[in-house]
């Protein structure tokens, strides 16, 4: 299992479009995704579950993925933080 | 499972029944039981509903021009998902079967539970994307509504009458709509005793309690509950004992009722020879057969506001003039006083437009003056239905001088308009003015001056006097007639317009309340207007109240800031 933390640098934190995109991505591995805040630890893959997570900006989540493509899950979800969720703002 | 729920009793009366969980928004839904056999055919139907959604959004989504912002795609995307996690489309299916639910309400559920989880987000844009899961809820229940569901099946004694509407809350547009049914009573979970469905219970004369909280939890669908209006009282599923009892408390209420009756005929006059006006509150013009029946001396407050509500479109000039022609026709000479539309606010036709204050936003005449072309549709109508009877125009929540004038001037255009036109109106049509603003009870000088007559609105006066939210039960409570600020407020329009030798009438409330009806005659007021339900028991208490004994005690109260000490001098008064 991989375990990183990575804090949220866009502008309106882990908003719906951006719950979205992450629970697409997640989705395409056929690891476990999970993203945990405040103690509270959600599947990736729920988009329900990453929304409720109610992650703003400047807050930091851990993600963790375990599975036979774990390293390539975190890998991608990362990525999306550090890019914005592919957001121009 | 039988329980007593308490809340606050705000029309009299004992209704037995069979519950029926309605509420007004668009995902509130009824709550019934699905026979075993049915509860795979019910989740079945659950699961193509979701199918049915599904379908539409990527319908949706395919038929998007590649010109479009690519947000379109990934809005719908959004909602997409949604529809297809865990918490929506497997969890309902769930509540079904371990509660033999109809799919709607187990959606309903899973959804409150959601959306509860979303209102504990701090970060106000994030708690805010609960929208779109209450969007997508809302296209499921849509497709849920379009296809054959279980329906429950009609019990022996479900006729109307032995009905019990157990809500959240009720709009104006929902009393609307049941009031052309007949239901035994209203009770609802929110609510004071001025919320729209007390004034509508009352006006119905059917028992009613609010504030609840937790019927639409507690009450299932078609139970058998016993609704005591007068303590507050909510008995679901009783025992035979206690439905015996009730049975007989009915009976006498109903005794006492039929005695009240014998008094329609009588002129309402005190011991001491003053007589008083006894006028009606109407929403509609049917509600003036319950009037008449009730021996109302003419209507004091015709709210038409209840004729634009529940319709996509607005009722024209020739629709207008109908109904207050018929209103004025079928009080056969007595006069009718129509207030002009007075929307806004909670009872705004565009349920979309959130307002933060609406009790201090645009409403009422404010909101008239801003759409004159609607307004003088209005005005129009009243002054050519002015030609078939006696009928009083009268101007809501006025607070300034100016706007007084503007209205007065819009009055004068239409009628000289309806001249140019040779349409008949009544030239001595009389003009009226609302106080319910505590400014204009402050200057009332300003109104006096230029208005035939005033009718002083009890129920929005006292929520601005007393910065109380009349429909939000947690501060209800607070709402007092008889804070010494509003009896004063009271006894200074009365005497001010009295000076002015303009007539002054009651029509909130506090009109039709037999506790206050001695206090208000003692404080010198003459015309009251309220519920048709009410005008007997006022009018009883007006037969056996000596006049010249009372008014001592009523300015006493005026001097008496001291809450206890007024309920006393009231006791007294009422003696």
């Amino acid at each position: 299992m991989l375990q990183r933390e990575v804090e949220i640098i866009n502008r309106l934190g882990l908003h719906a479009r951006a719950s979205a995109r992450l629970t697409q991505v997640a989705s395409q591995f056929k690891s476990g995704v999970w993203i945990t805040r405040n103690g509270r630890r959600v599947n990736a893959k729920s988009i329900m579950g990453v929304m409720m997570l109610a992650a703003a900006k400047g807050s930091t989540v851990v993600i963790e993925t375990e599975g036979p493509d774990e390293e390539e899950a975190m890998g991608a979800i990362t990525g999306l933080f550090a890019t914005c969720f592919g957001e121009d703002d | 499972m039988s329980c007593t729920l308490h809340g606050t009793g705000v029309s009299g009366g004992i209704a037995i029944g069979r519950a029926h969980l309605v509420s007004h928004a668009k995902l509130e839904v009824a709550h019934y039981l699905v026979p075993l056999h049915q509860v795979a055919e019910e989740s079945a139907r659950f699961e193509a509903a979701i199918y049915q959604v599904r379908a539409e959004l990527e319908e949706l989504r395919a038929e998007i021009p590649a010109t479009a912002p690519p947000e379109f795609t990934a809005f719908i995307n959004l909602h997409l998902m949604i529809l297809s996690d865990a918490t929506l489309s497997v969890v309902p299916r769930q509540v079904i079967e371990n509660e033999q639910c109809n799919a709607e309400w187990a959606l309903r559920v899973q959804m409150d539970a959601l959306l509860a989880q979303f209102d504990e987000i701090e970060d106000e844009y994030l708690r805010e994307r609960k929208a779109d899961v209450i969007q997508v809820v809302e296209r499921v229940m849509k497709a849920l509504s379009g296809q054959p569901g279980y329906i429950p099946p009609p019990t022996r004694d479900d006729a109307e009458q032995n009905l019990i509407l157990v809500a959240r809350d009720l709009s104006p547009a929902d009393v609307v709509q049941f009031k052309q049914h007949q239901f035994a009573s209203f009770v609802t979970d929110l609510g004071g005793t001025t919320s729209h469905t007390a004034v509508v219970a009352r006006s119905l004369a059917i028992p009613s309690i609010v504030a609840l909280h937790r019927a639409r939890q507690l009450v299932r669908e078609a139970e058998l509950v016993i609704v005591d209006g007068a303590q507050g009282v909510l008995i679901v599923d009783p025992d035979d004992q206690v439905l015996a009892e009730y049975r007989r408390r009915q009976h006498e209420f109903e005794i006492g009722r039929q005695k009240l009756k014998r008094l329609r005929d009588r002129p309402a006059v005190t011991l001491d020879g003053v007589p008083v006006d006894l006028q009606a509150n109407i929403e509609l013009p049917a509600d003036v057969i319950e009037a008449r029946e009730n021996g109302a001396a003419g209507i004091g407050l015709f709210r038409s506001e209840f004729l634009f509500l529940n319709r996509p479109d607005l009722p024209d000039e020739d629709e207008q003039f109908e109904a207050y022609r018929k209103v004025t026709e079928d009080m056969g000479g007595m006069p009718v006083t129509i207030r002009t539309y007075d929307l806004g606010a909670d009872q705004h036709a565009d349920p979309g437009r959130v307002i933060t204050n609406p009790a201090l936003g645009l409403r009422a005449i404010r909101l008239c003056l801003t759409e004159p072309q609607r307004f003088v549709t209005q005005l129009r109508a009243m002054l050519r239905a002015s030609h078939y009877g006696k009928i009083n125009v009268l101007i809501p929540m006025l607070a300034t001088a100016v706007e007084l004038d503007q209205t007065l001037t819009l009055i004068e255009q239409a009628k000289r308009k309806l001249d140019d036109e040779s349409v008949p109106y009544d030239r001595n049509i009389q003009v009226g003015g609302m106080i319910e603003v505590p400014a204009a009870a402050l200057a009332l000088d300003i109104f006096t001056r230029k208005l035939d007559f005033l009718s002083i609105g009890t129920n929005d006066l006292i929520q601005y006097t007393l910065a109380i939210d009349r429909t939000d039960d947690t501060v209800a409570h607070l709402y007092d007639p008889l804070h010494p600020a509003v009896l004063n407020l009271l006894a200074h329009i009365i005497k001010s317009a009295a000076k002015s030798k303009t007539p002054v009438a009651l029509c909130g409330e506090m009109a039709g309340d037999i506790v206050l009806t001695r206090l208000l005659l003692a404080l010198g007021l003459r015309q009251y207007s309220m519920h048709s339900a009410h005008l007997l028991d006022v009018k009883q208490v007006i037969l056996g109240t000596d006049l010249s004994k009372l008014r001592p005690l009523a300015q006493k109260m005026l001097r008496t800031p001291d809450p206890v000490k007024l309920r006393a001098l009231l006791e007294r008064i009422n003696a």
